[in-house]
């Protein structure tokens, strides 16, 4: 075998959104196997903005705006589940800390960041100062950490904490547009968003502070999710998904499924979870 | 069910030209799977978010999709902006509000129609101490705020002229003084 090719396990895939469905194409290396993609779930009458997965139960998650809730169903097939139906109006962003066994959501326009376990109890808010339009959320269970993105058109910005709550800073407020997406490569410990308003793809590392532009000239980004060497980004210009190479820093691919309408969030569903220890475990 | 053997195993979709359909195993039911550009639901009835209609409705009534309407008062970077059947507008911005986003919200006051986001609606800012019950909202129009016995200004902010005593909180008081010995 050579040493710099990974061997990628089997059945990654793709999941995203688009007008009442969940989709997914799988990916063949960091190829999209764009002649395999079709529906995982169909919702005709709902309105799916994010989508998370997790890897421990391959079970997706889903926020839905019509009748405003989270629910989620086995990948393998299975009736959605219902988990969160009350005391939520506008659920966007939906992050899995697969590790602590809990989910992360924004809702834009109760304006805060919620936790709850994976089957909807022990729900708490732990963000609802300073919000105006929270978006896209990530969780980085091994680190403990959490990002969310917030595109206030006064002044958009993209933040973290612990996955408390605790701990609350801004990491990024200039030169931002609608940073839309946003994705953490575990790889390069780089935190990544994809902007509609400045149309620049963009990493920094959380630690270090150092910014670096991946590429310019994207459309208008919606979902974002790393996957290895590759960004995939939902496009609402393009009703595609695109893929990024990370480091050559351009465009590699992009899949416009037949339906042209939005495309909303997009996450990775791995075929097994990423290594990592629970931070609680060590400490 | 084409494994029956009859003329009928195989009916059209019940579904707008051009749609395909499936037939979910469990439940036998008939769902639309490529609607129409700008429509979605089992039957292609509902639009797309960020558009309002109802394009199936029989007798005339139907109404296409359309984007929603909201006086240009919604982000188009939001999600669900309106009602996909009734267009009723859920995420006004500029401190707007109503069914089509058309008025100020409540504390505020303007012309939700201006132009310019900065002419739209601006705040109450009721001065407490000179509004009845401390109230924070006024006319949506004029702006002027319910203001307590004496009390002028739009924010009931100063006592009318030839009156005192904004701060107890009850209107103002005639000074009462004495013409003789005032200046004017």
């Amino acid at each position: 075998p050579r040493p710099d090719v990974h061997p990628l396990p089997p059945g990654t895939h793709l999941l995203y959104a688009q007008s009442g469905k969940i989709e997914h194409v799988p990916l063949e290396g960091y190829d999209m196997k764009k002649d395999d993609a079709k529906a995982v779930l169909h919702l005709p009458e709902k309105v799916i903005i994010g989508v998370a997965y997790d890897c421990v139960e391959k079970m997706v998650y889903w926020t839905e705006i019509t009748s405003p809730s989270i629910s989620k169903a086995s990948i393998q097939g299975g009736d959605p589940v219902e988990v969160i139906r009350s005391d939520i109006i506008s659920p966007e962003g939906i992050a899995i800390d697969h590790l602590g066994r809990t989910m992360y959501w924004t809702d834009s326009v109760k304006d805060r960041i919620e936790v709850a376990s994976l089957d909807g109890s022990l729900r708490r808010v732990i963000i609802d100062s300073d919000l105006i339009n929270p978006r896209a959320i990530i969780t980085d269970p091994p680190n403990g950490n959490l990002y969310w993105s917030d595109w206030n058109r006064e002044a958009p910005k993209i933040e973290t904490s612990y996955m408390d709550g605790s701990n609350r800073r801004v990491l990024v407020k200039d030169d931002l547009g609608l940073p839309n997406g946003l994705t953490y490569d575990p790889q390069s410990s780089m935190l990544c968003w994809a902007d509609a308003g400045t149309h620049k793809m963009e990493c920094m590392h959380p630690a270090h502070g150092d910014r670096r532009q991946v590429m310019e000239g994207l459309q208008y980004p919606f979902g974002m999710t790393s996957y290895g060497k590759n960004f995939y980004y939902t496009d609402w210009q393009r009703d595609a998904v695109v893929s990024v190479d990370h480091y050559a820093g351009r465009e590699s691919d992009n899949f416009q499924p037949q339906k042209r309408t939005k495309l909303y969030g997009i996450a990775t569903a791995y075929a097994q979870c990423p290594a990592g220890q629970n931070y609680c475990a060590v400490n | 069910d084409a494994t029956q053997g009859t003329s009928g195993d195989c009916e059209p979709c019940p579904c707008p030209a051009g749609a395909t359909c499936a037939v979910v195993p469990k439940t036998r039911e008939v769902v639309c799977t490529n609607c129409p550009t700008g429509t979605t639901g089992k039957r292609c009835e509902l639009c797309d978010d960020g558009f309002f209609g109802e394009p199936l409705v029989q007798s005339g009534a139907a109404r296409a999709c359309r984007a929603c309407k909201c006086s240009d008062n919604i982000d188009p970077n939001a999600v669900g902006n309106c009602n996909r059947e009734t267009g009723e507008c859920l995420k006004c911005i500029y401190n707007t509000d109503g069914f089509f986003c058309d008025r100020c919200k409540k504390g505020f006051y303007g012309n939700a129609l201006a132009t310019n986001p900065t002419d739209k609606c601006k705040p109450c800012s009721c001065s407490p101490l000179g509004t009845v019950d401390r109230q924070t909202s006024c006319s949506q129009v004029t702006g002027q705020c319910q203001c307590l016995p004496n009390v002028a200004e739009r924010d009931c902010s100063a006592c009318q002229p030839g009156f005192f005593n904004l701060q107890s909180g009850n209107g103002c008081e005639r000074c009462n003084c004495n013409p003789i010995g005032s200046t004017n």
